[in-house]
């Protein structure tokens, strides 16, 4: 069933080109049909997951170009579990989300389809040339999605975005080439090259020249600090179910491709560059954190929010040890469902409010209490509540990276104290305080269908926040075979 | 002497299509106007299943100077389907503008006689002679719109610019036969492999290369490009950055890998210069263009890198990616030059600006328009994607790692126009909502197109494989 998981939503895409633009009724069940599908399957291969197994499991393989060594194989491991649940999660919050818009809807509702069955497809294949070919796939529809549907400054948004993770994505790819032709067994099968390069390692000195095109081609779309900049105006541009798709999942390929990539194949090589990649992410989280107490725009705060907590991702990634590692894929999880959560609630109020300064708002706990309450509990959880999963993830990247850079981790601690700053603050101005006459008529989510979204999301950080084991136990045996 | 006919079927049927145009133009007049278009369509298809005919077979005739090999076969496979795809441009462009392009198809087919000769020259002699054939009805195809001034003016640019290339190209032919006492391949191969530093053969090598350059478009040898580009009609364009760039390769596939085969450390290290020159030209100078055709010059001289690189690299791998790299910028290609030609003749403009809200006007053109962008700046799961992946897989395999990641960086500026173009088109509002409409047979053809486009791109075996025997050819 894994096989079906990226042409299902791809498949529905092409099928929806036949129907007429009149249908929106039928357009939106077909992305809600094909997303809940995908939920499905991957719940129950979650279900049907082996537990304490590091290898991967429902693998499946067809030749495909022989002679080049590329053939189509899908497989799971903890990592890439973790990160189709997560993807499930929030393409189909995406989807429910999806369904507000009217502008074109047709276009719309084909590209993000493309886009859900791209990202299906970097998370369950397990080829490197296919691995490239679906990462640089979701490139096509994000430009015109931004472009077209987005807000404020969308054009620019959308260039800058696109450009950016291009120029990364061809570094990267430069240096798979380099690491294919120098492996020397003429094959892009993943699990083919980690046992070929188990067996015989490359060279130190070659491995650390392949491995800096990989940290930096992948950690652009990670917004790696200084390469984020695209990031949080992209996001600003965006509409809300691409902000989610983007700051939920997409960003999360970037340290997956690291992981499965630079990690799995270049061990030494990553080593070598671990304390400067550590630096930097810490950099990131402050300086992104700072820049977001400065932030008036609720998206940008939101933007900049990402990025810092993409350094505690990547600070993880730095530190090298089973448990930071475990932390930091928990953490991919946590905070692609946060994120998720977070520019759903922000594009709820933005559709009808069209504002999206901070000052503009107040009250609305009051005035759209369900929503007011879902976006309260999303910032508490990003600021690393208790109870929320952020805090159980984080928490782990902390206790894993400390005996690797104490220094770094008490620097990244402070990251904690300015998100709380900033959330605390959006918090006190967006929600309580006056309410504001202006917005008296604003909805709030009544139905279940408008509920749901937000439902499923926060459910999900709960659940997993009171019992972080039902991920890390499935995280915990891959993340150790890598290093070991 | 002995001659197998057979082996030249292809030939003939061009022959016998260029003969019926030719008297069907002198004795009726009707033929001209709709006749001839239809007449050229048809030939065009029963030209590639002739070329089948001589699939898989190896061997030469006319005294060794005509030779028909797995390359030669696929050039021709190639020219064939380029011509199905540009006869129906031609009669959506000329339709209204010309009251008997008749002639116009004649020209057309003696082109297409200089192509299928010159991939199965065995000889400078024959080779010179059918590129001759080739390029000068091309000249005329350029200069073909008498009334405008554009047209004229590229056809007389092309015209000056390319005698100087094939003068170069004449005269080098010259000194190799002063010096080796023959113009056929065979035999210039064995004296340059017994005189590898023979200087007058090593300054014959490079004016015919120079002249080659020309045809493809490589820095320095480019100038012409734009101007040609932006003045001659839409579908001659097509045909140019087609057919004109493949026939320029073949011939640096014969020459260099058949002929000159000592020249290969020289030729790495020229070619690869003359790639990243060319590369980087063709898509800095993209970047600023609002005239859709010179863009595509301008985009066309980029690829024309891409496809250098696969000369640098040589052997199997490089051959092979160039000949991949080919078919998929050619079936690109001829698509958005269809694009091209239906929005120039309905909107009547070129200008980049002509663009505007064409994904409301015309979604279905807006749509394959998209496509074909995304599979020249090389994006997957498209056929340009996977071109661009076996150009610069070879690069890194064959020691050129530099040029690869240099390849590799000016696709995220390709992207650049490439989007920007798409911006217009779904971005950008249009000040007329009037919808366009597209021919029957142009929308078939672009449906056919699209679909190959995304099949070749991500099944890519059949086509592969295909390359891969072209390519025995040479080694």
């Amino acid at each position: 069933m894994i096989l079906y998981l990226p042409w299902i939503p791809i498949a529905t895409a092409f099928l929806m080109l036949f129907v007429p633009e009149s249908q929106d009724r039928l357009i939106r069940r077909l992305t809600l049909g094909a997303c809940s599908v995908c939920f499905a399957i991957t719940v129950s291969l979650l279900v049907n997951f082996e537990i304490g197994n590091a290898g991967y499991q429902y693998v499946q393989r067809f030749d495909w170009v022989p002679s080049l060594g590329i053939s189509y194989q899908v497989g799971l491991d903890g990592i890439n579990m973790t990160l189709c649940l997560l993807h499930a999660l929030v393409s189909l919050a995406g989807a429910f989300m999806s369904c507000s818009v009217s502008k074109r809807a047709k276009e719309y509702h084909i590209f993000f389809l493309l886009l859900v069955g791209a990202i299906y497809g970097v998370f369950t294949v397990l080829d490197l040339f296919f691995l490239y070919l679906f990462y640089e796939m979701t490139l096509i529809p994000l430009y015109p999605m931004i472009g077209i549907w987005g807000s404020k400054n969308k054009e620019y948004g959308a260039m800058q975005l696109t450009l950016f993770i291009t120029a990364g994505a061809v570094i990267a790819l430069f240096g798979l080439l380099v690491l294919y032709h120098r492996m020397g067994a003429n094959s892009f099968d993943l699990i083919r090259m980690a046992d070929t390069l188990k067996a015989a390692p490359l060279d130190q000195s070659i491995q650390n020249w392949i491995a800096p095109f990989l940290l930096i081609g992948f950690g652009v779309i990670a917004s790696l600090w200084p390469l984020h900049s695209w990031s949080p105006i992209g996001y600003a541009a965006a509409p809300t179910s691409v902000s989610m798709l983007h700051a939920g999942v997409l960003k999360k390929m970037g340290p997956y491709m690291i992981l499965r990539v630079a990690v799995t194949l270049l061990p030494d090589g990553v080593a070598h560059w671990a304390t400067p990649l550590a630096v930097l992410a810490a950099i990131g989280i402050l300086y992104a954190g700072y820049a977001a107490i400065r932030q008036q725009d609720l998206k940008f705060i939101i933007g900049f929010s990402s990025v810092s907590h993409m350094g505690y991702v990547l600070l993880g990634i730095a530190a090298l040890t089973p448990v930071a590692l475990s932390g930091a894929v928990f953490l991919m999880f946590s905070h692609g469902v946060m994120a998720a959560c977070t520019f759903a609630l922000v594009g709820f109020i933005y559709e009808q409010s069209h504002m999206r300064g901070i000052a503009d708002f107040g009250g609305l706990a009051k005035q759209i209490p369900f929503v007011g309450m879902c976006l309260v509990m999303a910032c508490m959880a990003s600021l690393g509540l208790p109870g929320f999963s952020n805090f159980a993830s984080e928490l782990v990247v902390f206790i894993g990276t400390w005996p690797r850079y104490p220094l770094i981790v008490c620097l990244a601690v402070f990251g904690i104290l300015i998100t709380a700053i900033y959330l605390l603050r959006t918090v006190q101005q967006v929600c309580y305080g006056p309410p504001n006459p202006r917005w008296s008529q604003i909805k709030d989510a009544v139905t279940l269908f408008e509920k749901f979204p937000f439902l499923l999301l926060l459910g999900a950080l709960l659940l997993f926040g009171f019992w972080p084991q039902g991920l890390l136990r499935i995280i915990g045996p891959t993340v150790e075979a890598i290093l070991s | 002497m002995n001659i197998m006919w057979s082996l030249l079927i292809p030939e003939w049927t061009v022959f016998a299509f260029l003969m019926i145009l030719l008297f069907g133009e002198m004795f009726s007049r009707e033929f001209s106007g709709k006749l001839a278009s239809q007449v050229t369509f048809l030939g065009s298809f029963v030209t590639l299943i002739a070329c089948f005919s001589v699939l898989g077979v190896t061997d030469s005739t006319f005294g060794g100077s005509f030779m028909v090999d797995s390359l030669a076969t696929f050039f021709k496979i190639f020219f064939a389907i380029t011509l199905i795809g540009v006869v129906p441009m031609c009669h959506e462009f000329f339709d209204r503008r010309l009251k008997n392009p008749g002639e116009f198809y004649l020209v057309l087919w003696s082109s297409l006689l200089g192509l299928f000769f010159l991939v199965s020259a065995n000889d400078l002699l024959l080779l010179f002679i059918a590129l001759e054939i080739f390029t000068l009805s091309l000249y005329i195809m350029a200069a073909y719109l008498k009334h405008e001034l554009l047209s004229i003016e590229a056809g007389l640019k092309y015209l000056i610019l390319g005698s100087l290339a094939s003068a170069f190209m004449i005269y080098g032919i010259s000194l190799i036969y002063v010096s080796c006492g023959s113009t056929s391949f065979p035999v210039i191969r064995e004296v340059f492999a017994l005189r590898t530093t023979h200087s007058l053969i090593l300054l014959g090598i490079l004016f015919i290369l120079s002249g080659v350059c020309f045809k493809v478009a490589a820095v320095p040898f480019q100038f012409w490009v734009p101007d040609v580009y932006e003045g001659a009609p839409t579908p001659v364009v097509a045909y140019l950055s087609v057919a004109s760039k493949a026939a320029g390769f073949a011939i640096l596939l014969k020459l260099l890998f058949t002929v000159f085969i000592p020249f290969e450390a020289a030729r790495t290290l020229m070619f690869s210069v003359l790639a990243a020159m060319t590369i980087l030209y063709g898509n800095l100078g993209a970047l600023v263009q609002t005239n859709i055709k010179r863009l595509f010059g301008y985009s066309s001289i980029g690829h024309a890198g891409y496809l250098l690189i696969g000369i640098a690299v040589g052997g199997e791998a490089g051959t092979s990616a160039l000949l991949y790299y080919l078919v998929a910028y050619g079936l690109t290609n001829i698509a958005a030059f269809i694009v091209i030609t239906e929005v120039g003749r309905r909107v009547g403009s070129d200008k980049i600006d002509a663009y505007r809200g064409l994904a409301k006007r015309s979604p279905f053109l807006a749509g394959t328009f998209f496509v074909a962008l995304l599979s020249l700046a090389g994006v997957p799961p498209l056929a340009g994607f996977f071109g661009k992946f076996l150009v610069l897989l070879a690069a890194v395999r064959g020691g050129l790692g530099w040029l690869a990641l240099l390849g590799a960086l000016a696709v995220a500026i390709s992207l650049f126009y490439y989007l920007s173009l798409v911006r217009m088109m779904y971005i950008e509002e249009s000040s007329s909502e009037q919808a366009i409409g597209v021919s029957p047979v142009s929308r078939f053809l672009l449906v056919i197109l699209t679909a190959s486009i995304i099949l070749v791109g991500f099944w890519q075996e059949p086509v592969l494989s295909f390359t891969r025997t072209a390519v025995h050819a040479l080694f």
